[in-house]
């Protein structure tokens, strides 16, 4: 082989080498080049989002309830954290605010590669004290976040609500949700969310391997929307203070019965209760309290466990209002009043102390009635033991709360209409008014509360038959019975007991309905919101959710009868003193029979003023005892507040129902 | 195709002293581009080390001047002069090879010797010597066209001390281009495919043998394990190359224009203004740029080979070509390297890449191969033997 043959094999070989290496280059810029300038230009923007200051809360008047103000807080961004640093740096800020390191490297982890986060809000003082010191901590800024304030401390908490950290659900529903913001977690701040959030700032840096070398774009944060409550703070504050009031009421009784020696209705203290207000016309909200309450600013700078718990167990984050389920009981008699005379319920014939044509009931304490199902004597005990009230009509029924009169009623349905879609009038009436379904208050924990009747319970029997494990909703002699519905079903349904449930909330909006005239608007407690330009971003315009038909002069009848019941019957002592206005307000009391170990829960539910009704009031108070003597004198507090009146301090009503 | 024979028209008519203006305008060419590019990925970085943006340009530029001073020496003086100097040169580049060994690691690799304020890389070095020597052992042989087994085996040892000392600092970009030099001037220097078939053969059983018996450490074998698939260590390496890829990538055709390449602006790429240079180079001036700096090479490998071809004399021959395999190997190791084609091995690109040792070397380099132009033979093709 000549020496320039050779030569010319080796230039061949590195002519190949050299075309592998264009084709190579061929491919990479030219075939997958687009891909590599977005991947480019995407590794070379850092978007940094800065939260937007929540937007204020108001009562109905335009009294700041919840704001925001900027705190000064401590941010890692990961960017600039080499991965030899990280230790150093989370040993560092652990000691820097006195934090477990622990957390902090939890938090650092939860970032994610490349992720930013907030280790805490500190004073004024550390942030001077950082910033001094940040050139030690490699990715650690200061800066100014918005952070929540609460005006009100525990009033009003369950309705305005509280913030928290996105959980990992709220992430999956939202992926554009910043981990580090607070969003809301119960009550306004959480069903109103989007109206309150506002929208995060973004500033686009241009980023080297390690540092930030210009700002590519900035939008400033945009504040969320300011909402306006339906509630009136100074009707609040009434409300709290007659709940309060009627709490420690409630307790001094039970304390008087003890001391009497009586046990029976005084085993527990009075801890918790409910009070709400709505305007019959169009079911806003005008007060809303519960008792315990708690604090929203507690989780503003993070609660701890212990409080939390502590919270918890005594269920201070539940809204009794909305969520506490309770037999209606003798607030009931008002609606199963209704289906008597919308229906014309005809009365029960052969039975004793029942004068059917002339519809009237003895009201002696007892009523003797064979067995509904196998014809065996049974007594019904009235609450007022061994007195006779008389001869009751339907007015008088009312007045004096006399369950034997409700019964009577519920017999002749059941004696008459047994088997058939009549059987029903009375829970119709219950449903068409709200009864047994979520009012859909644009608030959080609702209940849905449960009107009994044979469907329901035939359905909980096929259950139990179906399934072992299924809950024991029904007693055994129910599942061996051609039917788990009683007649005496429908008796306790007659006065709110038995599987009756409803929530305070139900009760008055059951109340306003028939109060003007049989509309069940969907209840609210936010009017409206502005923007920050003061524009209009949403109002609420009342829901119908459903029409009873009630007969006019029933309901007039009804608002009379109730009026008798804070003139004459079982609200009485409770309304002495009153005022001129005593004949303009009306309502009915209630005593709720629960479990064996509980005492009565109390009840008051009423109607002002009765010749023009404006608002519907209900008061529970659970393990309050008497409905007369615990519950009616905070309503009657209320609805002084309501007419005008002076207030009058609240002591004890009459021991009844 | 330009083609490489001896040149027949400088016969007789032409001074001989002339040198190959080809060759050293392209060198030149791709000096200065190198400042322009070492600026473009080095402005920024300096400026945030509190340095001129063009320190790092301006360093490079003193080796420049250095390298371009040794070229124009190492012309003029009689590359003839090399071969008698062998012998010493290899014993110095030997000696020089242990006392590496004996500096703190730099970077894992014990490659510096610390002279003052400038660090010297014995083993830019030893490419050059391994070339002069192997080029005066075959020279050596009589009759051309063949090459004894002898010599073949002799040429073994010479190439294999210094290989197992760079093998130890470790360097293993030099370990790699050592024994493509060496096949190459093997071929030149007249084995027979032969010859060569058993080299490869043992060549690959030696390092199927390595991989068996467990010689390689951990970390070396890690790296070739990366080399294979790059996403096994995306912070390291891995991340050198997705990062070198992007921005090769992200030029497309014409580039995204000189100082406008946010990838190099940004300095993402690790270590870009030295191994890594070629990824400024094709993310600003595109798939148009990176081939005309590919065909610059090419010029400058044809031309040595030419100069091989019109040598005096064989050793020079073989030097030349020597000086082909290193500067076209160094090239294709290098930009290989960067779109994934070749281990990441820290094989700088000739002239561009920012560094001292390495440049002189080529500057070296350069002059003796000019050397050998200059002195090339009055007859073409008659090329003496001794």
């Amino acid at each position: 082989m000549k020496y320039t043959t050779r030569l010319g094999v080796v230039f061949t070989v590195f002519v190949s080498l050299f075309s592998v290496l264009v084709l190579r280059l061929w491919f990479v810029q030219i075939a997958e080049g687009a891909e590599a300038v977005s991947a480019a230009q995407r590794q070379s923007n850092l978007a940094i989002s800065s939260p937007a200051p929540r937007g204020d809360i108001y009562d109905a008047n335009g009294v700041l309830l919840a704001s925001s103000r900027f705190v000064p807080a401590i941010w890692v961004d990961r960017h600039f954290v080499k991965p030899e640093q990280k230790e150093q740096l989370i040993q560092s800020l652990s000691a820097l605010l006195n934090q477990p390191a622990d957390d902090i490297a939890a938090l650092y982890e939860a970032a994610g590669q490349n992720g930013r986060f907030q280790v805490a809000v500190i004073d004024t003082l550390k942030a001077y004290q950082v910033a001094e010191q940040l050139r030690d901590y490699p990715g650690v800024s200061v800066e100014k976040i918005p952070e929540r304030v609460y005006l009100m401390g525990e009033s009003m908490a369950h309705v305005i609500g509280h913030l928290g950290k996105p959980t990992a659900e709220d992430i999956k529903v939202n992926p554009e949700l910043d981990p580090n913001t607070r969003i809301g977690k119960l009550g306004v701040e959480r069903v109103y969310e989007d109206l309150l959030a506002g929208t995060p700032g973004e500033t686009t840096y241009q980023l080297d391997s390690g540092e930030i070398t210009q700002v590519v774009r900035t939008t400033s944060p945009l504040p969320g929307n300011q909402v306006f409550l339906t509630i009136d703070s100074e009707l609040q504050n009434v409300v709290e203070e007659g709940l309060a009031a009627g709490i420690e009421n409630a307790n001094e009784i039970k304390a008087g019965l003890r001391a009497r020696g009586v046990t029976d209705g005084a085993r527990n203290d009075v801890v918790r209760g409910a009070a709400v207000v709505i305007d019959v016309h169009t079911g806003a909200v005008l007060a809303m309290a519960s008792f315990p309450s708690f604090d929203p600013g507690l989780f503003v700078g993070g609660l701890d466990r212990a409080t939390f718990e502590d919270l918890q167990s005594r269920n201070a984050f539940l809204n009794l209002a909305v969520g506490g389920l309770y037999p209606p009981a003798s607030t009931f008699k008002a609606i199963t009043y209704m289906a008597l005379l919308d229906h014309d319920i005809p009365f029960p014939s052969d039975t004793e102390g029942v004068d059917a044509p002339n519809r009237i009931v003895h009201c002696d304490g007892a009523l003797e009635l064979q067995n509904l199902t196998d014809g065996s004597p049974q007594v019904y005990r009235d609450w007022y033991g061994d007195r006779d009230l008389g001869w009751l009509n339907y007015h008088d029924a009312l007045s004096n709360s006399c369950n034997l009169f409700f019964y009577a009623v519920a017999l002749g349905v059941w004696q008459n209409w047994r088997g058939q879609p009549e059987e029903n009038v009375i829970q119709q009436e219950a449903r068409a008014l709200g009864f047994g379904d979520r009012t859909g208050i644009d608030l959080t924990g609702e209940a849905t509360g449960v009107v009994p009747d044979r469907e329901l319970y035939e359905s909980w029997k096929e259950l139990m038959l179906e399934d072992e494990s299924a809950p024991k909703l029904l007693t055994e002699d129910r599942l061996e019975a051609a039917s788990p519905w009683y007649g005496g079903d429908l008796m306790n349904v007659a006065i709110g007991q038995g599987g009756m449930l409803a929530t305070p909330l139900q009760v008055a909006s059951a109340y306003a309905a028939i109060a003007n005239g049989g509309t069940v608007y969907r209840p609210h407690v936010v009017s409206r919101a502005l923007d920050s330009d003061g524009s209009l971003r949403y109002v609420a315009s009342p829901k119908v959710v459903s029409r009873a038909e009630l007969d006019r002069d029933a309901v007039d009848q009804l608002l009379i009868d109730l009026n008798r019941v804070v003139t004459v019957g079982t609200a009485r002592a409770a309304f002495e003193g009153f005022g001129s206005s005593l004949s303009r307000v009306g309502g009915k009391t209630g005593t709720g029979q629960s479990v064996k170990s509980k005492d009565n829960h109390a009840w008051f539910a009423g109607i002002a003023p009765i010749d023009d009704p404006q608002y519907a009031v209900a008061v529970l108070l659970d393990e309050g005892g008497s409905g007369g003597a615990a519950a009616a004198p905070i309503a009657r507090y209320i609805m002084q507040y309501l007419m005008g009146e002076e207030l009058d301090p609240i002591t004890a009503g009459q021991l009844a129902d | 195709m330009a083609t490489i024979a001896p040149t027949t028209r400088s016969v007789g008519d032409r001074p001989r002293r002339r040198s190959d203006v080809v060759l050293l305008s392209s060198v030149l060419a791709l000096s200065g581009f190198g400042l322009l590019m070492i600026y473009s990925a080095t402005r920024f970085i300096n400026e945030r080390q509190g340095e001129l943006s063009t320190f790092s340009m301006e360093r490079q530029l003193v080796f420049v001047v250095l390298g371009l001073i040794a070229m124009a020496v190492f012309s003029f003086v009689d590359y003839r002069e090399l071969r008698n100097f062998a012998v010493p040169l290899y014993g110095a580049m030997i000696v020089g090879l242990v006392v590496v060994l004996m500096f703190e690691p730099i970077q894992g690799a014990r490659s510096w010797i610390q002279l003052g304020a400038f660090r010297l890389q014995p083993a830019e070095f030893s490419k050059l010597i391994v070339i002069v020597s192997l080029a005066a052992l075959f020279a050596t042989q009589r009759r051309p066209g063949t090459l004894s087994w002898k010599l073949v085996l002799s040429s073994m040892a010479v190439l294999g001390l210094p290989a197992v000392l760079i093998v130890i600092e470790p360097d293993l970009g030099t370990t790699l281009v050592l024994p493509f030099i060496w096949l190459v001037m093997l071929f030149a220097a007249g084995a027979s495919l032969k010859q060569i078939g058993w080299l490869l053969a043992g060549g690959v059983a030696t390092v199927a043998s390595i991989f068996r018996l467990d010689l390689l450490e951990e970390h070396q074998r890690d790296r070739i394990a990366v080399f294979i698939d790059p996403t096994l260590d995306p912070q390291g390496i891995g991340y050198q190359l997705l990062q070198s890829k992007r921005a090769i990538g992200a030029g497309q055709l014409v580039g995204r224009g000189l100082f406008q390449g946010t990838q190099t602006n940004l300095a993402y790429i690790p270590e870009q203004q030295n191994d890594f240079i070629f990824t400024a180079i094709a993310e600003q001036l595109g798939f148009v740029g990176g081939v005309l700096v590919l065909a610059a090479f090419l010029v400058i490998v044809w031309r040595l080979l030419v100069v091989s071809a019109n040598s005096r004399d064989r050793f020079g021959a073989l030097v030349a070509i020597g000086l082909a395999a290193l500067i076209g190997f160094h090239v294709f190791i290098n930009v290989g390297m960067t779109m994934g084609l070749a281990p990441v091995t820290g094989l700088p690109l000739p002239f561009v890449s920012q560094g001292g040792s390495f440049y002189l070397t080529m500057g070296i380099a350069v002059g003796i191969a000019n050397s050998i132009w200059l002195r090339r033979s009055a007859v073409p093709g008659d090329m003496r033997a001794g």
